[in-house]
C-alpha cells in the first residue's frame, strides 16, 4: 500500500515538474519575443537543468544566442537541435545564418557514388527506427509465412512465399542499416570551437608546431582524446590536436 | 824631407779650403724640437746648381709636401749670389729623437753630402702651431658637431640628429662640400630638409660662435645594443686673416682647405621590455589611437561596405604592420588598400596609417567583425598598451540566404527568384511546442526488448508447424473424429442430461428436451409441431437414413416410457450414449 502511494506520488511530482517546464518554456518564448534574449536564455537553461530536452528547446536557445551575437553557443545549440531532429527545416535555415558569422571557411569533401547513396538512405531514419522497422518486418514475414503454410490454393501459396522471403530479406537490410546508422551515430562526435582563436597543433603537446588555426564557431569531429588534448578532424579532411578547453562537445547526452 | 812633407800637406789643405769655400750644400730644419702633431720643414740649400739630388729617406716621417724647388739669383754690387733650395714638409710618425740622414748632390764632378741632423719629437702640443699658422687657426675655430637628442633610446624610439657647424667670429667659410655622407645603418632614417643656411649665434664651449644647421635627420633604431652613427665629414674652404696686409691696408685673407668631421656617436639602444609584451605586438612604439570603422552597419547583399583599420598618432608609423581584420568567410573581402598620411618632423613621424577593406556581403544575415586589438609601447609610461576595437556587427537586411557551405549557388539563386519561398528564408522564430523529453534516453536498438521482439515472432513458425501436425493427425483419425464429434454434440446438447445422470425422472426429461432442442436448432422446427410423425417426415425429407430416423424416434419414445418404468443406471448410461451417437449420425447425414 505504502509502495503504491510512493509510486503515485512520484508520478504526480514528475508530471508536475513537466507541466512547470512547459510554462517556463512558454515564459521564455514570451521574453524572447519581447527581445529580452538574456532573460529568455536563463529560463531555457532552467528547463534544461531539469534533465529534459528537445530539439525545440535547443533551437530556441540557439536563436537567443544568435540574437545576442554569440557565435559559438548559437551554432552549438543548433547542432544539438539537429542531432535530435536532423531534418528540421527551421533549424537548417537558422544554422545557415549562424554559420555566416563564422570566420573559417572549410570545404566539405563531398561523398560520391555508392557510399553517398548508402549514407543518404542510412540517414533517413534513426537507428531506433531502423530497429523498429526490422521488428515490424519480422512480424510481417511471420504472418506471410503463416499464410503460405496454411493456405491451400497454389497461387496464394506462391504469392505468400515470395513476399515472405522478400520480407525476410528486408529484415536483414533494415538490420544492416540499423547497425550502420548506430556506428555512424557512435562515430559522430561533433564539437564546436569556443575559443576566439584556437591553435591546432600537430601533436598533443604545447611544444609541437602549429598546424593551423581555427576560429570560433567552427564544427569539428573529435576522433581521439589524450589527457587534455583532443584529436579533431575537419570536414575537408585535415586533422590536428586541440586543447580540450578550446572546444565543446555537442553530444553530451 | 820633413819640412817638404809639411809644406805639401799645408798646400793641399789650403787648396781644398778654397774649393770648400766655393760650394755650399747644407740642411736646414725649421726646428729641432717639436710636437708629434706639428710639422717640420726641412730645406736642402746649395749655392751652386747641381745634378742628381738624392734626398734622405724620411723613414720616420710622412712627406706631407715636397720636394719644392726654389732658385734665387741675385746680383749685389757686382757680386753674384745663387741659391737653390729643395724643401720638404714632414710630419713625424713617432715620438723621440729622429735622425735625418744626409742628402747628396753632384756639383761639378764632385759629390757633396750634407750633415745628418737629429730632431726631437715630443708629445703633442696643445697649440700645434703659432697663431700665425693659418691651418692652426682654421682647426681651432671651426667645429662640426652632431647633436643627438637621446643617447639611450628604446628600440624604435625616434631620435634626432642635428649637424651644426660652429665657425668662430673672426674667420670665414667660403665654400663647403660633403665628403662623406653618413649612412645610418640599423636605423630607419628620414632626412629633414634644411631650407637655406641660416647663420645663428651661439656658444660652443663657452665661446661665442656663429653656427649653421647643416643637416637634420630623424632616426628610428631598428636594432638594440650599441649602434654607431657614422660621422659626417665636410671639406671646407676657410678664410683665415693673416698679419699681412694688402695694399689697401686690409688684412690679407689666407685660404685654407680643411676637412672637418663630426666624429662618430655611439648610441645605446635599449630593447623593448619582454615583460608584459602582448602577443599581438608588432613593434609600434609611440602614442597612438586605434580605430576600426565601418562605413555602414546595415546594408543589402551585394552592396559594398568599407571597413577601415586606422592608427593615428605619433611614433614609428611606417615601421609596423596594422592588425588584419579577420572576417567571416561568407563575406567577400578584397585586398586592403593601404593609406599613409604621415609627416615627419624633428619630433618624429606623425599622422595616420590605415587599411581600407572593401567588403561585399553575399547573403543575408548578421556578420560580426571580431574585435581587433592593437598593441603599442608607450614611451611616456614605458609600458605596453593595448587598444581593442570592439565587435562590430554588419546586418545584411536583404539578399539570398546562405543555405549551406557548399557551392550550390544555383539553388540559392533559384530560391531568390520565387517570391513564395522567400518567406522560408527568414530567420525562423522560436518553436512554441516544447515536446520535452528526458535527456537520459534508453535506446531501443540493441536492447533486450529489441532482440526479443526481433526473434520471438520466429518462434511462432515452429508452433504453427506443431499445431498443423497435430491437426493433420486428428484429421487422419476417422473413428476418433466421430467420437470427438459425438462428444462435442453431446456436450452441446446433452450436458444437462449428463448432469442429472442417475436421477431417472430428471435425466429423461432433460434428454428429451435436449433432443428436441437439437432438432429445433438443426431443423428449425417449431415446438408446436413436435410430433414423432412430423419429425420422421422432416428427417427423411432431409435425407437422413431410415434406420437412424427409427433409432432417433425410438429414443424419444423410450424417454417417454422410461418415466414410468424402472430403469437402472446402466440403462440410463446406454440411452445417453445412444442419443449421443444418433445425434452425431444425424448431424453427418442431414443435408
Amino acid at each position: 500500500m505504502m509502495k503504491h502511494l510512493i509510486y503515485i506520488l512520484t508520478f504526480l511530482i514528475s508530471t508536475l515538474s513537466f507541466a512547470q517546464n512547459e510554462t517556463v518554456f512558454e515564459q521564455a518564448n514570451t521574453l524572447y519575443n519581447e527581445g529580452k534574449f538574456d532573460d529568455a536564455l536563463e529560463k531555457y537553461k532552467a528547463v534544461l537543468e531539469t534533465e529534459q530536452h528537445s530539439a525545440a528547446l535547443y533551437f530556441n536557445m540557439a536563436n537567443a544566442h544568435y540574437k545576442l551575437n554569440h557565435i559559438a553557443p548559437s551554432i552549438y545549440f543548433y547542432e544539438k537541435a539537429l542531432l535530435l531532429k536532423p531534418n528540421d527545416k527551421d533549424i537548417k535555415n537558422n544554422i545557415a545564418y549562424a554559420r555566416n558569422m563564422t570566420i573559417d571557411d572549410i570545404e566539405i569533401v563531398p561523398e560520391v557514388g555508392f557510399s553517398r547513396l548508402i549514407k543518404t538512405v542510412t540517414n533517413t531514419m534513426s537507428f531506433d527506427n531502423w530497429a523498429k522497422t526490422a521488428v515490424g518486418l519480422v512480424v510481417f514475414f511471420v504472418v506471410l509465412f503463416m499464410v503460405y503454410y496454411f493456405s491451400y490454393s497454389t497461387s496464394k501459396k506462391r504469392f505468400a512465399f515470395v513476399s515472405s522471403l522478400a520480407c525476410l530479406l528486408l529484415v536483414f537490410v533494415a538490420l544492416a542499416f540499423a547497425f550502420h546508422k548506430y556506428k555512424l551515430a557512435d562515430n559522430n562526435r561533433p564539437a564546436i570551437v569556443f575559443a576566439k582563436e584556437a591553435q591546432i597543433k600537430s601533436e598533443p603537446n604545447l611544444r609541437s608546431s602549429e598546424a593551423f588555426k581555427l576560429h570560433e564557431g567552427t564544427k569539428v569531429q573529435v576522433l581521439d582524446t589524450v589527457s587534455n588534448w583532443k584529436k579533431i578532424k575537419l570536414s575537408d579532411g585535415k586533422t590536428g590536436w586541440v586543447a580540450s578547453i578550446d572546444i565543446k562537445m555537442v553530444k553530451n547526452f | 824631407m820633413n819640412t817638404l812633407k809639411h809644406i805639401t800637406i799645408l798646400f793641399i789643405l789650403l787648396t781644398s779650403s778654397i774649393t770648400f769655400a766655393q760650394v755650399k750644400f747644407e740642411t736646414k730644419v725649421s726646428k729641432t724640437k717639436f710636437g708629434v702633431n706639428e710639422r717640420l720643414r726641412i730645406d736642402f740649400v746649395m749655392n751652386k746648381d747641381g745634378d742628381n739630388f738624392n734626398p734622405p729617406d724620411f723613414a720616420n716621417f710622412t712627406v706631407v709636401a715636397g720636394p719644392n724647388t726654389s732658385v734665387s739669383n741675385s746680383w749685389l754690387n757686382g757680386k753674384h749670389s745663387y741659391s737653390k733650395t729643395y724643401s720638404y714638409f714632414l710630419a713625424p710618425k713617432r715620438k723621440g729623437k729622429i735622425k735625418i740622414n744626409s742628402a747628396t748632390i753632384e756639383i761639378g764632378k764632385n759629390i757633396f753630402k750634407t750633415k745628418a741632423v737629429t730632431v726631437e719629437v715630443t708629445n703633442a702640443v696643445k697649440r700645434p702651431n703659432d697663431p700665425d699658422n693659418v691651418e692652426g687657426v682654421a682647426s681651432e675655430s671651426i667645429h662640426l658637431v652632431a647633436e643627438v637628442s637621446k643617447t639611450d633610446p628604446y628600440l624604435n624610439e625616434a631620435i634626432t640628429v642635428v649637424y651644426k657647424l660652429y665657425v668662430s667670429t673672426d674667420i670665414g667659410v667660403s665654400n663647403w662640400r660633403e665628403v662623406d655622407n653618413p649612412r645610418y645603418n640599423d636605423f630607419w632614417s628620414q632626412k629633414i630638409d634644411v631650407k637655406g643656411l641660416r647663420i645663428q649665434n651661439g656658444k660652443y664651449k663657452g665661446k661665442d660662435y656663429r653656427y649653421v644647421v647643416l643637416k637634420k635627420a630623424v632616426l628610428y633604431p631598428q636594432k638594440s645594443g650599441k649602434l654607431e652613427i657614422e660621422p659626417l665629414t665636410l671639406d671646407l674652404t676657410v678664410e683665415v686673416p693673416t698679419r699681412r696686409k694688402n695694399i689697401f691696408g686690409g688684412r690679407h685673407m689666407a685660404e685654407v682647405n680643411r676637412t672637418v668631421s663630426a666624429g662618430s656617436r655611439t648610441l645605446n639602444v635599449k630593447p623593448l621590455p619582454e615583460k608584459g609584451q602582448p602577443d599581438d605586438f608588432t613593434g609600434a612604439v609611440g602614442d597612438f589611437k586605434f580605430n576600426v570603422i565601418t562605413s555602414k552597419s546595415e546594408l543589402n547583399a551585394s552592396e559594398s561596405l568599407q571597413a577601415r583599420v586606422e592608427v593615428i598618432g605619433k611614433g614609428n608609423l611606417k615601421l609596423f604592420e596594422l592588425p588584419k581584420l579577420t572576417l567571416p568567410s561568407s563575406l567577400e573581402v578584397y585586398e586592403p588598400e593601404h593609406n599613409e598620411n604621415v609627416r615627419t618632423n624633428l619630433g618624429g613621424m606623425q599622422g595616420s596609417i590605415s587599411d581600407n577593406y572593401t567588403i561585399i556581403p553575399q547573403y543575408r544575415g548578421k556578420y560580426p567583425i571580431p574585435s581587433v586589438s592593437f598593441s603599442y609601447f608607450d614611451l611616456q609610461t614605458e609600458t605596453y598598451k593595448r587598444v581593442s576595437s570592439g565587435e562590430i556587427i554588419i546586418d545584411v537586411i536583404e539578399g539570398p540566404i546562405n543555405n549551406s557551405s557548399g557551392d550550390d549557388n544555383l539553388a540559392i539563386a533559384d530560391s531568390n527568384k520565387k517570391g513564395i519561398t522567400l518567406n522560408s528564408d527568414q530567420f525562423a522564430f522560436v518553436k512554441t511546442e516544447a515536446n520535452l523529453q528526458p535527456i537520459l534516453k534508453n535506446n531501443f536498438f540493441k536492447s533486450a526488448g529489441f532482440w526479443s521482439s526481433l526473434l520471438v515472432p520466429f518462434l511462432v513458425i515452429p508452433l504453427a508447424m506443431f499445431y498443423r501436425k497435430k491437426r493433420d493427425e486428428r484429421n487422419a483419425d476417422v473413428f476418433g473424429n466421430k467420437i470427438r464429434k459425438a462428444d462435442r454434440l453431446a456436450k452441446r446438447y446433452l450436458s444437462e442430461a449428463k448432469k442429472s445422470l442417475g436421477n431417472k425422472e430428471a435425466f429423461y426429461i432433460a434428454l428429451e428436451k435436449a433432443l428436441h432442442n437439437y432438432l429445433k436448432a438443426k431443423l428449425r422446427i417449431e415446438t408446436s409441431d413436435f410430433s414423432k410423425e412430423k419429425i420422421e417426415e422432416i428427417l427423411i425429407e432431409r435425407q437422413v437414413d431410415e434406420p437412424t430416423v427409427i433409432e432417433f424416434i425410438s429414443i424419444l419414445e423410450h424417454c417417454e416410457l422410461a418415466r414410468y418404468t424402472p430403469i437402472t443406471n446402466v440403462e440410463m448410461q446406454q440411452d445417453y450414449e445412444k442419443a449421443a451417437s444418433t445425434i452425431s449420425i444425424i448431424d453427418k447425414e442431414i443435408k
